[in-house]
């Protein structure tokens, strides 16, 4: 908690100030020789949304990240930024206090009132979305190069992940065999399963990696009643990493009501990745899809 | 007004202070607190900026934060808990119950059921409108549906057993349920966007204030206060119930109604721009009451004053807690209501009856 | 002529009022009190007594007939002017949250927007009603009688500076001891005699009724079935309206004493009343 008594008073320009210096010494032992940190236009970046702060990270402009929120937890050193919180529940001052210079926001930040604010202080506030596209992506790569000025480097990561990518959809696109039928599941009550319809991130994954969703009918995420799960068969069970430990490990996620009446179920197939990983449409994504496409495969042959 | 003794230990014993007195310093004193607390560290020479002396700063400095965020949220905190503290008072003498709040109304819930509706259902017409309109659709909607509920209340429950609160208490608890259903059904058929605009609605939060919402509430508020001064002595008639109220010569079905709208007005707005903040009128007009007994001209005023200081308690240490994060303000305002009664209690053991 | 200068000097008057609450259908009502009058109200349980009260202290609307209250409908009665000239002594005092007796006693002043002699006028009513001693305590700390006496002390606040006026009162004794109950009653008269202030009251104790009433209404079965004064001609009546052969007796004073006979026989006895 940082608050100042009356008899302890610096000037708010000199600290800041002070701040910076200490800042850009730390960059210099932190971040690789190769980078050196520009002290003449000091960019400071507060980075909301997990997947932006990677792509912050894979365009080696950390240095600049001052804040970051909960989601932001790859890599492991953006876990030591300090946090302005959750993403839906940001605090004006919070961020403020920071003294950014750049505020990259998912469309999932909020709330509304706080983000006008950050606006109103004449602080840019960029809100990127993905739109579950590769494309999308790359649009982020490229807006937060610009706004970190590292452009190059943008160009550079925008090639290597248009290889990667296009190895990997080459990978998936050589299966021969049926597309399976995957069901995301996102979260549970002891009566329902929640799991992921069209226009979601989990679909567009699924997509990429040549599955069919096993329900169709409704967009967004709902819950299912076991008869639906039955009667929609799914051949494997796609979950988060956290999400199935938060479910007691497969044994856990096959007592739920359906899903051991499933091809599935009776398979014992379900398949789990790190959360942001696999639906963060970050950097990562070309190798999230491949990961994916592994598993499955792996699952299935079994 | 009675000045009492508080059954406090001896080395913190007040005697001879008025409750009201005590209440305004306490006030004064957290808003003076509550001031400096924050994440951006404010300082002497930003005091001086804001108030046109010494050097101007630019940009979002301490000055800026002060007078645009800080100034506006900490006021904005005192009125919005001052609305609720008189909205519960009001409620609790219309019942004549201790533990009656507009959430039990169903007031909240209306508000909340408003909000989803224009969520779900009108962001989906993309209806043309211009961008400053958007801003305040939401809370006129949110408003809306406090008075519509509040009007609906008091038409069923004329129906019902006419002059009953008792039967206004269980077509509250119908609405609500109602309400809750048309919210369920709302977060079902949201899509994914519209359901963020949902939950950070129902997050509860004061970060949205600002300097002219502080000014439309302090109106509001001061229209509300003057219109209850009116209506206090007659409130005090109801606690002998509706039939012996109307012998004296109380017009309760009027008196009733007045009572509604105002609590409809005062729980509505509060729910409209903070979202559902829970506790500060059920609980700053009970510890008010065990404190200086249930006559209303004291209740009211010092159920303003007990509320303003509690959200404004609660929202301080929500925003300097987990800098530079910030916690949802209803869960401080759970944590410190509760405790705070339990003392209470103890130390008016003999009276609560 | 008669009956229009009778009208003219009613306090009260029903005309055939009548009302259905549920299945049961009391009235039709049809009676006059007068200025300064004592009525008793007695009758068996369920028999409409409540109801008539508060037909007459406007707590209910008849659906037939007409309720007049100083010549004027009673239903066209401003509800701040009538409570200064009716007042009603309810059968429970709950009073929630407890409040201060000395507020409890001013709130039969409420409706007077006005009133700067409030401590002293309840100063004087708590003392009529032997309550002096309870003012600055909570309501809800007293005993049953404490209670009643405060409620007394009430009304009496309400119409203290009326005169003419109507005082209802809805069996508010029937828990207390009878020491007590005499103590009210007697204040009741007194406060009553002063003002001549009518008195309309319901009782369960037909010697209570004799000893400082002037009139009798008998009702049973949701009807008014006798108005007579109080005297021993009214035994017959009261035996017939309690199904219950009662026996008379004066005592060394000379007053009457009514009690229900011995081996109470639950017919009427031909024989009729026993001197």
């Amino acid at each position: 908690m940082r608050r100042l008594t009356h008899s302890a008073q610096q000037v708010n320009l000199e600290r800041r100030k002070v701040c910076l210096h200490v800042g850009a010494l730390a960059a210099a032992f932190t971040v690789a020789p190769t980078h050196a940190a520009n002290p003449a236009n000091s960019r400071r970046i507060v980075s909301v949304g997990g997947a932006l702060t990677e792509i912050v990270f894979a365009l080696q402009a950390n240095a600049d990240l001052v804040g970051v929120d909960t989601t932001s937890l790859y890599p492991e050193s953006a876990q030591k930024l300090p946090s302005v919180g959750y993403a839906r529940s940001l605090s004006a001052e919070g961020v403020l206090a920071l003294a950014p210079t750049q505020v990259i926001v998912t469309e999932d930040a909020g709330p509304p009132a706080v983000l006008r604010q950050l606006s109103a202080s004449g602080i840019p506030v960029t809100v990127l979305a993905a739109n579950h596209r590769f494309e999308g992506l790359n649009e982020r790569i490229e807006r937060i190069g610009e706004l970190t000025g590292r452009v190059a480097q943008a160009n550079a990561i925008q090639q290597t992940l248009q290889q990667d990518w296009v190895r990997v959809r080459a990978q998936v696109a050589q299966h021969t065999t049926k597309p399976v039928r995957v069901l995301f599941v996102l979260a549970h009550t002891p009566n329902q399963i929640m799991v992921a319809g069209a226009d979601t991130s989990a679909q567009a994954m699924l997509d990429y990696v040549g599955a069919n969703n096993a329900i169709n009918g409704f967009s967004g995420y709902k819950p299912l009643t076991p008869e639906a799960v039955i009667a929609a068969r799914p051949d494997i069970v796609l979950l988060t990493d956290q999400g199935l430990k938060a479910t007691g490990g497969v044994d856990g996620i096959l007592k739920l009501p359906g899903l051991e009446q499933t091809p599935a179920g009776r398979s014992r197939r379900v398949i789990s990745l790190e959360a942001m990983f696999l639906l963060g449409f970050g950097p990562r994504l070309p190798a999230a899809v491949s990961a994916l496409d592994t598993a499955i495969g792996k699952v299935m042959r079994v | 007004m009675n000045a009492l003794v508080l059954k406090l230990p001896p080395y913190l014993q007040i005697k001879r202070v008025r409750p009201a007195t005590l209440l305004v310093a306490a006030l004064l004193l957290g808003v003076a607190v509550a001031i400096q607390g924050g994440a951006v560290s404010v300082t002497g020479s930003d005091w001086l900026s804001i108030l046109g002396l010494g050097e101007q700063q630019g940009g979002a400095g301490g000055a800026y934060v002060l007078w645009n965020i800080r100034l506006p949220r900490v006021f904005f905190a005192v009125l919005v808990g001052a609305s609720m503290g008189l909205a519960g008072a009001l409620t609790q003498g219309l019942f004549r119950n201790p533990l009656a709040d507009p959430g039990l109304l169903g007031v909240s819930a209306g508000a909340a059921c408003a909000a989803a509706l224009t969520i779900v259902v009108f962001s989906g017409l993309n209806l043309p409108m211009p961008i400053s309109w958007r801003v305040w659709l939401l809370p006129a909607a949110a408003f809306g549906g406090a008075l519509g509920v509040c009007f609906t209340l008091d038409r069923i429950a004329r129906w019902i057993t006419p002059g009953s609160i008792a039967g206004l208490l269980l077509t509250g608890v119908a609405l609500n349920a109602l309400a809750a259903a048309v919210i369920g059904l709302c977060t079902y058929l949201a899509t994914d966007e519209q359901l963020r605009s949902l939950s950070f609605w129902t997050l509860g939060s004061l970060a949205g204030g600002n300097w002219a919402l502080v000014a439309l509430l302090a109106a509001l508020l001061l229209f509300a206060w003057w219109r209850v001064r009116q209506l206090v002595r007659a409130m005090n008639a109801l606690a002998l119930g509706e039939s012996a109220a109307a012998h004296v010569g109380v017009d309760v079905r009027h008196l009733r109604s007045h009572i509604i709208v105002l609590v409809a007005v005062l729980a509505g707005f509060s729910v409209a721009w903070c979202g559902m903040i829970g506790f500060v009128g059920l609980i700053a007009a009970h510890l008010v009451r065990t404190w200086v007994g249930a006559d209303q001209r004291q209740v009211v005023p010092m159920s303003m004053l007990t509320g303003g200081l509690l959200l404004l308690v609660a929202d301080t240490f929500a925003r300097t807690i987990a800098i530079p994060a910030e916690i949802p303000v209803g869960i401080f305002t759970a944590l410190l209501g509760s405790p705070f009664f339990l003392f209470l209690l103890r130390g008016a053991r003999g009276r609560i009856g | 002529m008669l009956m229009k200068t009778s009208m003219e000097t009613d306090l009260m008057r029903l005309d055939c009022v009548g009302i259905s609450l549920g299945a049961s259908s009391f009235g039709p009502f049809s009676l006059q009190v007068v200025p300064g009058e004592r009525v008793a109200i007695l009758g068996p349980s369920g028999a409409g007594k409540s109801t008539l009260l508060k037909l007459m202290s406007r707590e209910w609307k008849p659906a037939s007939g007409q309720v007049f209250f100083k010549g004027q409908t009673l239903t066209t009665w401003n509800l701040s002017d009538l409570s200064r000239h009716r007042a009603v002594l309810p059968q429970s005092s709950d009073v929630a949250f407890g409040l201060q007796t000395d507020l409890v006693v001013g709130l039969g002043r409420v409706a007077r927007a006005h009133d700067p002699q409030l401590p002293d006028i309840v100063e004087a009513c708590a003392t009529l009603a032997h309550a002096t001693h309870l003012l600055g305590r909570r309501f809800d700390t007293l005993s049953g009688g404490e209670q009643a006496r405060v409620q007394l002390a009430r009304v009496f606040a309400q119409l203290w500076d009326a005169h003419d006026g109507l005082i209802l009162v809805d069996e508010p004794l029937a828990a207390l001891d009878p020491g007590l109950q005499f103590d009210l009653l007697d204040s009741l008269d007194t406060y009553a005699s002063t003002r001549n202030h009518a008195l309309v009251a319901i009782l369960h104790d037909i010697n209570q009724a004799m000893l400082g009433f002037d009139r009798l209404l008998l009702v049973k079965d949701g009807k008014l079935v006798d108005d007579l004064p109080c005297s021993q001609q009214a035994v017959p009546a009261l035996e017939s309206l309690y199904s219950i052969s009662l026996s008379c007796v004066t005592d060394i004073q000379g007053s009457l004493v009514i009690t229900p006979m011995r081996k109470a026989v639950r017919r009427l006895s031909a024989a009729g009343a026993i001197a």
